[in-house]
């Protein structure tokens, strides 16, 4: 398994951690078996999310570029994915969200750097891109992270008084 | 340069290493996994002051700042609570409840603690400073203020109060907690129905919390406490603007009074609770602070004391 790979699911599980643990304290009486279970199934979702990123940044520039090269010139690098493990500063108390968020703008920024290059466009419209696709793939799982959390609240025990 | 990054890093990965263990409390009491601690050691009271056999004019639970590590003492050393069972023998006051830890286990006497304490030397106080971040933030308050206004609840009980026998219930905090008293205030109005009056010492909180369900909140302040005034800068529920805050809410229905305690600090030799600092008229900061909070407590509840002014 190479190192990005392994990056890539330690920062997913990174990320899992820091949205699931504010949750289960929203929901008190979740079973260790039941916050275990979210935590690797948000590893993998997360993990994933992360893995497009790069990917989908590169299809918005192919958009945008007057005349892209072949092929996909932008992929994670150990150094690039690196700060994505300390993801689960989202957990951070009070100033969690806004730590997350400066983790995030970091690492996008890192990103287009190398997006400018391959893709023969400017800084700002590369930034721009990763900008874009990062926004649609959190608002595209964020969807999804609430549609799972309001199917399974059915039916789920209210927590006592 | 490699040394200060060093140093940074370090400082943060600890940050978020005490973050999370400040957290896994909070869980680990709102999952079940363990449950809240209701016994004292040997040797320690529930309440002292006013005798146990008849009603007290109201029981007086002091929430302590980040200092607090122990049942007994604080970074005071207990100082304030002994001058205000001094000067009010008709309270009873509680002065065990650990405002910073949701399962009521002081945190001296942890052992990972002990472990952590003596290999890093991480100062205690960190702990309870990221324990007031995780009871001001919206998504860890609720369970926070139902596991401390139950601790306290308990500790009441154990005391003496018997929930719906109208004897007043003061919350007094000091600094950090202030964000603690004011969100247990609703846990406390639904388990004690008694009245409930809040007392906030150079308070930092984020303007959260039901004010509405308490009968009054003194705020103690003066113009030389800067952390006081970091918390009304940092919470934006505590600005004019955000109308409908807890804290706004109840400043509008005139449920709050400003004392000032010029011109102490909110800490150290200047600080409300100095006994070194004297004022013109000869008493300590000290002194001023518990005649303060006892005369405004004997304002609204004396029974057998006749009512003092207003220092």
């Amino acid at each position: 398994m190479s190192p990005v790979v392994v990056l890539l699911l330690v920062a997913g599980l990174s990320e899992a951690a820091g949205r699931v643990l504010p949750l289960a304290a929203r929901r008190p009486g979740a079973p260790r078996g039941y916050v275990a279970g979210l935590l690797l199934l948000g590893a993998f979702v997360d993990g994933a999310v992360f893995a497009l990123w790069p990917l989908t940044a590169w299809t918005l520039a192919e958009l945008v570029a007057a005349d892209p090269p072949p092929g996909t010139g932008l992929a994670w690098t150990p150094g690039l994915a690196a700060p994505l493990a300390l993801s689960a500063v989202l957990a951070f108390p009070l100033l969690g969200p806004l730590f997350h968020l400066l983790l995030l703008i970091g690492v996008g920024a890192g990103l287009a750097e190398p997006l400018a290059a391959a893709a023969g466009i400017g800084w700002w419209t590369a930034a721009g891109c990763v900008a874009l696709a990062g926004v649609g793939l959190g608002a595209a799982v964020e969807a999804v992270r609430r549609l799972v959390m309001a199917i399974s609240a059915i039916g789920a025990p209210r927590p006592a008084a | 340069m490699n040394d200060l990054l060093f140093w940074i890093g370090g400082l943060g990965l600890a940050l978020i290493a005490e973050a999370l263990l400040a957290r896994h409390e909070l869980l680990a009491y709102g999952a079940g996994w363990r449950a809240s601690a209701t016994k004292l050691p040997e040797g320690v009271p529930y309440a002292r002051g006013a005798d146990p056999d008849r009603p007290p004019d109201a029981y007086l639970v002091y929430l302590d700042g980040i200092g607090k590590f122990r049942f007994r003492d604080s970074r005071d050393g207990g100082r304030l609570v002994r001058a205000l069972l001094d000067r009010a023998p008709e309270l009873r006051v509680l002065g065990q409840v650990q405002p910073y830890s949701p399962l009521a286990e002081p945190l001296a006497g942890r052992p990972v603690w002990a472990w952590v304490r003596r290999r890093v030397g991480l100062p205690l106080f960190l702990h309870n400073v990221m324990q007031t971040f995780v009871a001001a933030d919206h998504r860890y308050r609720p369970l926070y203020s139902r596991a401390v206004g139950s601790q306290i609840a308990a500790q009441l009980r154990l005391a003496g109060h018997r929930p719906g026998s109208g004897v007043p219930v003061v919350l007094l905090s000091y600094s950090g907690g202030a964000q603690v008293a004011i969100g247990a205030v609703g846990e406390l109005d639904a388990r004690l129905h008694a009245p409930l009056l809040l007392i906030t010492l150079g308070g930092f909180h984020n303007g959260t919390g039901d004010l509405g369900r308490a009968q009054h909140l003194y705020r103690l302040t003066s113009a030389r406490d800067r952390i006081e005034r970091v918390g009304t800068w940092i919470f934006p529920q505590r600005w004019p603007l955000y109308r409908g805050s807890g804290w706004n809410r109840a400043r509008r229905a005139g449920k709050i009074t400003v004392h000032r305690l010029d011109p102490a600090t909110h800490v150290g030799p200047r600080g409300y609770i100095s006994p070194k600092t004297r004022l013109p008229d000869g008493r300590t900061h000290l002194d001023r602070t518990a005649d303060t909070v006892v005369a405004l407590i004997r304002a609204r509840y004396s029974t057998s004391t006749a009512t003092d002014p207003l220092p």
